[in-house]
């Protein structure tokens, strides 16, 4: 619906005028609100001392400074020591090399994108696997407490994070699941299942009963129908329903901040502690910002069409 | 290869001993094993993951258990975190800041959301591409892009600073957005706006598109003027979704925690710290774990009050 | 709870007449609404510690008075 396909309105049509004045404002709003996206990408390309000049600078010589900084760590060494290298091999050695540095190894940004990306798969995956059955469940059948049950799972969403945090800490710390992805996948999916039931349950509540009926009297049985008539009209709510539980899961920031510190460590609580000599490197932060958030741009492209859906659980559908 | 025939043939075997009945009820009429079979993982999941510590916290909140101190003998004290919690004038003050909070970034979110949603109602020229646009920032991360606002609020170099004193005159080095007691709650709630009126926006524009032209048609024949229209069409049909988001945009900011502990984790002083940060104080900096239980079955409560009546809400808007 | 905009009420839920019963349950849960968003507002107000105190005990009640009247059979 986003896109605005919807009834026209007939003598309630808005003048030209209004229309050309409401587009100015919306317009204005919404270059205001991409400015700040538009500079992390801007300053992803700058140099050092190029972002933090004043006044600050929209025409600047790109540079990749940024990105080599972000995915290597580097060393000072004097002038002599760099005279007798031999030359340098590879562009990030190249800028290394002019603010007299050396390239000693990478840094610790591409596992924790891996665990990012790891995670977010995982428990997405996970959570729409049975948020899947369990919507079908409720959405077909009659099931004692129904309401009560779609409650309760709703509720857990909405738990404060960090009142959830406790226990869970305790709770891993006594499974030996602390800082490990498996634990970090549980409850990212326990968080996304009760999004993805309703939400599933919202999309399989609109594909007639009578399609399932018609196979089941054709002597498939129950599962098959839902294998093989409701699964494949439930495509595109799966496929919504996925990418919202990823959103979220690479997203996420409060659990992955308290419950991990290294080997399961997520990209969002690993940005914010990236630092060069003497304070942020802020044009590191803005490629690890960039690099992090052009996945969800596309994905949130994509799912335009859904978003409203998405954000009212399945309730609101125009 | 010798497995999986192994495998295959003992399946084989299963399938045939299992009797017949079970199969009918399973694979045909058995719709409430189905049923079950279907939801009984979800339930189990949450069970683990979500109510079985939310029961250990509550024996918690009666016990003066520290995380730190794992073996250290666990004390029954009663109800005593409660009266305590409940009659600290710091933890008050950090619900007022939340209450502050929550009540200015709703106001100038729904205001700013539902005019948003009039304009873009108007269906000018290539709305579809400039609400997308303005729909991005929800979806972004809070902590990762709230990071990096601290860089556009630095006093000197940040863009945010430039822009307002290349509008109001004001040296851009003068105001702190995150150093000022009184500056850094806005700064916040300038990020939360940023992030979450497209929220408002997006849920209002379905209010307004979920009124059938009809009405409009009749008013005009009724000759009531548009200002009337508004007042008593527009707004009394569109409220429900508001208020839809309302409640929603409530419970999230009550909760809040990311942006503003990466924002001003709490500062400067304790002038943004939000029950959220507090309770991450607690529980995790000073190890007070039965203390901040209670402190969070507290929170806990308070927001599955309002979950109730959001799922209201939700299903009032269902209905129409 | 959910009362889905079913072409036949209830059909699925289960529900024997959907319609009376929110009827019924209307005042009550409005009660019990009421009493949430009081201790709510109690739990944040900047006026009275003495109400603060009593937030707690109020959302809770509340909101376990929500859950009983939702079960109300009519």
């Amino acid at each position: 619906m986003a896109a605005g396909i919807s009834t026209a309105h007939s003598v309630v049509e808005p003048s030209p005028l209004v229309r050309r004045i409401a587009g100015a404002v919306v317009i204005l709003y919404a270059l205001i609100t991409i400015v700040p996206l538009i500079w992390i990408g801007l300053t992803s390309l700058k140099s050092p001392p190029d972002s933090i000049s004043y006044p600050p600078k929209i025409l600047f010589e790109p540079t990749l400074e940024g990105y080599c900084n972000l995915f290597t760590t580097r060393s000072r060494q004097t002038a002599e020591y760099l005279q007798g290298l031999p030359a340098a091999s590879g562009r990030c050695e190249e800028i290394a090399r002019q603010r007299s540095m050396v390239v000693v190894g990478a840094s610790n940004f591409v596992p924790r994108f891996w665990n990012s990306v790891i995670i977010a798969f995982g428990s997405t995956f996970c959570a729409v696997t049975l948020g899947t059955l369990a919507a079908y469940g409720f959405s077909r059948f009659k099931v004692p407490l129904k309401d009560d049950l779609l409650f309760f799972i709703l509720s857990t969403r909405m738990m404060p994070p960090i009142a959830v945090a406790i226990p869970i800490f305790l709770m891993y710390r006594e499974l030996g699941l602390s800082d490990t992805k498996l634990g970090m996948i549980l409850l990212y999916t326990s968080v996304n299942v009760s999004l993805a039931v309703w939400l599933l349950k919202g999309f399989i509540d609109e594909i007639p009963r009578e399609y399932e009926e018609a196979a089941m009297i054709d002597g498939y049985s129950r599962l098959q129908a839902f294998v093989k008539v409701v699964l494949p009209q439930a495509t595109t709510g799966i496929a919504a329903t996925a990418i919202f539980c990823l959103i979220f899961a690479w997203n996420e920031y409060a659990f992955a901040v308290l419950l991990t510190s290294g080997t399961a460590q997520t990209a969002p609580p690993f940005i914010p502690i990236i630092i060069g000599e003497g304070g942020q490197d802020w044009p590191a932060v803005a490629a690890a910002t960039t690099l992090f958030l052009i996945p969800i741009v596309a994905f949130t492209i994509l799912l335009r069409k859904h978003l409203l859906r998405g954000i009212t659980f399945g309730a609101v559908r125009k | 290869m010798n497995d999986t025939s192994t495998v295959r043939r003992l399946a084989t075997r299963a399938a045939e001993a299992t009797p017949p009945p079970v199969v009918a009820r399973v694979g045909g009429l058995g719709d409430r094993a189905i049923a079950w079979l279907f939801i009984a993982p979800t339930i189990v999941l949450l069970l683990a993951i979500n109510i079985f510590p939310l029961i250990w916290t509550i024996y918690l909140s009666f016990t003066n258990f520290r995380a730190n101190r794992p073996n250290a003998a666990v004390e029954w004290l009663g109800t005593r975190w409660y009266t305590s919690i409940l009659t600290d004038p710091d933890i008050w003050a950090a619900m007022q800041v939340t209450a502050r909070f929550v009540v200015a970034t709703i106001v100038i979110q729904t205001v700013l959301g539902f005019l948003l949603a009039v304009l873009i109602d108007k269906k000018f020229r290539g709305h579809g591409f400039w609400t997308t646009l303005i729909l991005l920032p929800m979806m972004l991360s809070p902590a990762v892009v709230g990071n990096f606002w601290t860089f556009l609020f630095q006093p000197q170099i940040g863009l945010f600073n430039y822009a307002v004193s290349f509008v109001t005159g004001l040296p851009p080095s003068s105001f702190q957005m995150l150093g000022d007691v009184s500056l850094a709650p806005w700064a916040i709630a300038i990020v939360d706006t940023w992030m979450w009126t497209p929220y408002v926006m997006l849920i209002c524009l379905a209010g307004l598109r979920s009124i059938p032209d009809y009405i409009y048609e009749a008013a005009e024949v009724d000759r009531a003027s548009k200002w009337r229209q508004f007042w008593s069409i527009t707004l009394p049909m569109a409220l429900p979704f508001i208020m839809l988001a309302v409640l929603f945009r409530g419970i999230e900011n009550f909760k809040m925690f990311d942006m503003v502990n990466l924002l001003t984790g709490g500062g400067p002083g304790s002038t943004t710290e939000v029950a959220s940060i507090s309770l991450k104080r607690e529980a995790f900096e000073k190890w007070r774990t039965g203390y901040s239980s209670a402190f969070a079955i507290i929170l806990f409560v308070t927001v599955f009050g309002l979950a109730n009546i959001y799922v209201k809400a939700l299903n009032r808007v269902k209905q129409r | 709870m959910t009362t889905r905009p079913d072409p036949i009420p209830g059909a699925a839920d289960g529900d024997p007449a959907p319609r009376r019963r929110i009827f019924r349950r209307g005042p009550w849960e409005n009660a019990a609404t009421g009493l949430i968003a009081l201790g709510v507002i109690m739990l944040m107000q900047p006026f009275s510690i003495e109400l603060y105190s009593w937030s707690f005990a109020t959302t809770l009640a509340g909101t376990v008075m929500f859950i009983v009247v939702s079960k109300f059979p009519e």
